[in-house]
């Protein structure tokens, strides 16, 4: 009828509802997370028995395949590293309020950094434990020092020429998928390569194998991950530095006001985020593939990092969790895969509607805060 | 025109919660019919919360409303609508890019044949608008985001009458106006109320509310502490019932004289956010022991040139010296370390992180300054140790450091913005808008504090929009228009009528000319 009315009507209706999404405490959000699951995996449940299987045996061997057997387990670990880490790319980016979508392309370029400073050092290095955990070491400052710089350069375009991150870092994803893609099948091939690869890294450059036997996860690994977020959240709550990276996050004005520079900050930002994603990359390679093969068929490990960081509402901390209920899934999906015959389209499609239940209520909480909805006015 | 002392709205012991906090506690109040009743009381004290009851934008825990005799629920501000009742926000509910005629129909548009009847609504706001003398109708297919807040308010007030309103709320009018629309406005209020109209008005300022309303109600807390005639009480009596207490209004003489100069601007030039110049060769001094105001109307540049003083905004040209220094090039941080504390214009916005707690609110500043930091590490238990010592000196209530920001009122944000910054024992303070949207008892705090500030020998810059504000406290006062200093005076000498000429761009002994150009004349014709 009146547009006064219905304009501070329909105002104050959408300012509550987003209210409750976006001033929602920690407590409620892990509740929200959990039941978001719950639900997820319900209707997930409801959607295999109507394509007539057993919603029950798929049940069990979502569980079985995660986290039944001692493979199950390394298998979820495995995954969870890359997941934990790449969130946690994700998420240092996202508290600063810079949107990297480019950790993909960042873990890839590392991925290859460190591949390839290994191949080519090996050979002036002795052999053995030693030159493992040498080479290793090379490998992995490699990642971090190209995913870094990979980072730093959308970084430099959104403080310095004011292009927007979002766009720039998806462009550059394709650039790094694309040119290491050649790479790889053109100068950096190996020799002997009968698949588009390149050489094998020297066996003795492995993590080693502690409590679990399996080829493509350690536990070393995990604890890179792990070490990673305890690092990542003591530089966000206990140096000025992250104080000043997470107030721009918050309020950019604010963070003005106290002396921050956003230019210099955005570039640290998008330089951290990318060192965590060239790690990830290093930790990809050097546990799972042993060489770097084409990026386009390695996973979207960067991408799904969103969703991880997103599920911890870009909490350092939270990431661990929400890496391993998305290792958790990813393993069990596979598991499934293997020993059922529901399709994997359904599979993909309900570990899609996990993550869509509970990561869009944070994406939704993000952009409303950016908007400016939610908090108490009055 | 209705029957004399017949009751418009009756608010019959109206309570309101929200969750564990009472922001009206049994609030009776009546509006009689063709009077203008005025909603007085400090920030927070639960006055616009009473206006939304009754404008059905909350529903109340408790109580009645009777509007025109009948007892009404308003599920909706549609509800109150249909009953007459109209208000005006603070903040305008128009819509910016459309023009003034679809604003006002918007959604009650006059049809014909299915089809929006644009004669019809163009000559029943014409009429509305020619009734009170509005200059509405001239600006109908103008789109509203070119027409200034004068004439937006205007608008306002035609949509609330188009739709029939004869209960209009305004909720703080005037916080937006220059004092030539303030009084612009009052005559509107007449016009209004000898029309029929009754009208609640909205305010925390207590000569408005004296100047402009047949009968004043007082709220506290969320309680109506009680309702006067206006002509039966003084400011000072208003001042008590809202504070409960005296509240010194004088000017306060100063001793010792200011010593030697601390800033100094010298041929300033600063451009807005738009590109457009702002600041206009200013040159400015501001020496030990003194408060320096700037008074104007806001937009004429004052916020442009203290974001350049403090570091936040880049010049186009000119000097700036800090402390014997040259502080042209230093950036915001560097100027923050060197000695000069800022209360910004916006608390919200740049003086808080609404979602941090004020423990890390505390450190907003002070990240590079030891003790708050060594090296890189921050030390929090400083820093809360800190928080709380500003909470307890400035009276920051509640007094607890673990609340986020956002959950303060407003003017217990600036209490702890004010400690905070003074705290950092600055040699230079700039406070823009120091009480802006402050109550009365906080003011009178504020005020306090930056007067013991200088008699340390602090030098002071202050921006603020309130004459009487500037008055009280400075030693000596720039008048800004249009990006320059118009005259640079000494408050105790020039009075009130005479810095509302200098306000307008004219000199104190310059005869106003009524030619084209200039603001008075113009501001008259388009109120």
């Amino acid at each position: 009828m009146s547009s006064v009315s219905d304009t501070d009507e329909s105002k104050s209706r959408l300012e509550r509802i987003a209210g409750y999404l976006l001033d929602a405490t920690v407590l409620e959000r892990i509740g929200i997370a959990v039941g978001a699951t719950a639900f997820a995996l319900l209707i997930g449940l409801v959607i295999v028995a109507l394509a007539g299987y057993d919603p029950f045996r798929f049940a069990t061997q979502l569980v079985v395949g995660a986290f039944g057997s001692e493979r199950a387990i390394a298998r979820t670990l495995r995954f969870s590293t890359l997941f934990v880490l790449a969130g946690l790319a994700v998420a240092v980016a996202f508290r600063a309020g810079v949107f990297n979508i480019g950790v993909q392309g960042q873990f890839v370029v590392g991925g290859i950094a460190c591949v390839m400073s290994i191949i080519w050092t090996a050979p002036y290095l002795p052999t053995g434990t030693v030159g493992g955990v040498l080479l290793i070491g090379i490998g992995v400052v490699n990642a971090i020092v190209f995913g870094g710089l990979y980072g730093a350069l959308p970084g430099a375009l959104k403080a310095y020429a004011g292009a927007n991150e979002i766009i720039t870092t998806i462009m550059l994803n394709f650039i790094a998928i694309g040119v290491v893609g050649w790479l790889v099948n053109g100068p950096f091939r190996g020799e002997e390569a009968t698949s588009v690869r390149t050489e094998q890294l020297p066996d003795y450059v492995a993590f080693p194998q502690v409590v679990f036997s399996d080829p493509n996860f350690s536990v070393v690994g995990f604890g890179i991950a792990v070490l990673s977020v305890i690092g990542v959240a003591f530089v966000l709550t206990r140096t000025r530095y992250g104080y000043d990276m997470v107030t721009s996050g918050y309020q950019a004005t604010a963070a003005r006001f106290s002396g921050v520079d956003s230019k210099q900050t955005i570039v640290a930002t998008m330089t951290l985020s990318g060192m965590i994603a060239g790690l990830t990359g290093a930790v990809f390679a050097i546990m799972i593939q042993g060489s770097y093969t084409d990026p386009a068929g390695i996973g979207n490990y960067g991408f799904d990092g969103i969703a991880v960081s997103l599920l911890a509402a870009n909490n350092p901390i939270g990431v661990v969790p929400a890496g391993i209920l998305f290792g958790g899934l990813e393993s069990a999906g596979s598991h499934i895969q293997i020993r059922s015959d529901v399709p994997v389209q359904l599979i993909n499609g309900i570990i899609g509607l996990v993550v869509l239940f509970v990561a869009v209520p944070e994406l939704f909480r993000m952009i409303g805060a950016r908007m400016g909805l939610g908090g108490d006015d009055r | 025109m209705s029957t004399d002392n017949s009751t418009a709205v009756r608010l019959d012991g109206i309570t309101k919660r929200f969750g564990d906090v009472v922001a009206n506690d049994d609030v009776t109040f009546t509006l009689e019919e063709g009077t203008i009743h005025a909603l007085l009381g400090e920030n927070g004290s639960g006055k616009t919360t009473l206006m939304s009851v009754l404008y059905g934008l909350y529903q109340p825990t408790d109580g009645t409303i009777v509007v025109d005799g009948e007892e009404q629920s308003f599920a909706s501000p549609r509800d109150a609508m249909a009953a007459g009742v109209g208000m005006i926000h603070q903040h305008f509910q128009l819509i910016e890019p459309m023009t003034v005629l679809q604003n006002v129909v918007l959604g009650h548009e006059p049809t014909k044949n299915g089809l929006v009847d644009e004669e019809a609504a163009r000559e029943e706001i014409t009429q509305i608008s020619d009734r009170y003398g509005f200059d509405v109708a001239r600006h109908l297919d103008t789109p509203v985001r070119d027409l200034d807040v004068g004439v937006q308010q205007r608008i306002e007030i035609v949509k609330s009458l188009y739709r029939g309103a004869d209960v209009l709320i305004l909720d703080e009018p005037t916080a937006v106006l220059t004092p030539q629309e303030v009084d612009a406005l009052m005559e509107v209020m007449d016009d209004l109320r000898a029309d029929g109209h009754s009208l609640i008005f909205i305010t925390h300022k207590l000569d408005e509310a004296l100047s402009a309303a047949d009968q004043i109600t007082v709220l506290r807390d969320g309680e109506a502490v009680g309702s006067v005639d206006s002509a039966e009480t003084d400011e000072r009596g208003l001042a008590r019932m809202m504070v409960g207490r005296e509240v010194l209004f004088d000017r306060l003489e100063r001793e010792g004289e200011p010593g030697d100069p601390v800033l100094t601007a010298s041929d300033l030039r600063v451009s807005g956010d738009r590109g457009v110049e702002q600041v206009a060769d200013v040159d400015l001094t501001v020496r030990e022991g003194e408060i320096f105001g700037i008074a104007g109307v806001q937009g004429n540049g004052q916020t442009e040139l203290i974001e350049a003083i403090t570091g936040l905004r880049s010049i186009d040209d000119g000097t700036i010296e800090f402390g014997g220094r040259d502080a042209t090039e230093m950036s915001r941080r560097e100027r923050i370390e060197s000695g000069i504390a800022y209360v910004p214009e916006d608390r919200q916005k740049e003086g808080l992180v609404q979602e941090y707690d004020l423990v890390r609110n505390a450190l907003l500043g002070n990240q590079t300054i030891e003790p708050f930091v060594d090296g890189a590490l921050v030390d929090w238990p400083f820093v809360a140790d800190h928080a709380e010592s500003i909470v307890e000196e400035y009276d920051v209530q509640p007094p607890t450091t673990t609340s986020e920001a956002s959950s303060l009122s407003g003017g217990n944000q600036q209490k702890f913005i004010v400690g905070r910054e003074i705290e950092r024992d600055p040699d230079l303070m700039v406070a823009s808008h120091p009480t802006r949207g402050v109550d009365i008892g906080a003011i009178e705090f504020i005020h306090n504090r930056l007067i013991e500030l200088r008699d340390r020998g602090v030098a002071t810059l202050l921006v603020s929009s309130k004459l009487e504000e500037v008055r009280k406290l400075a030693d000596r006062v720039a008048v800004m228009y249009e990006g320059e200093f118009v005259d640079i005076v000494d408050p105790g000498g020039v009075t009130e009528e005479e810095f509302g000429l200098l306000m307008t761009g004219h000199g104190v002994d310059e005869e106003v000319d009524p030619g084209p150009d200039l603001g008075i004349e113009d501001e008259e014709v388009t109120e």
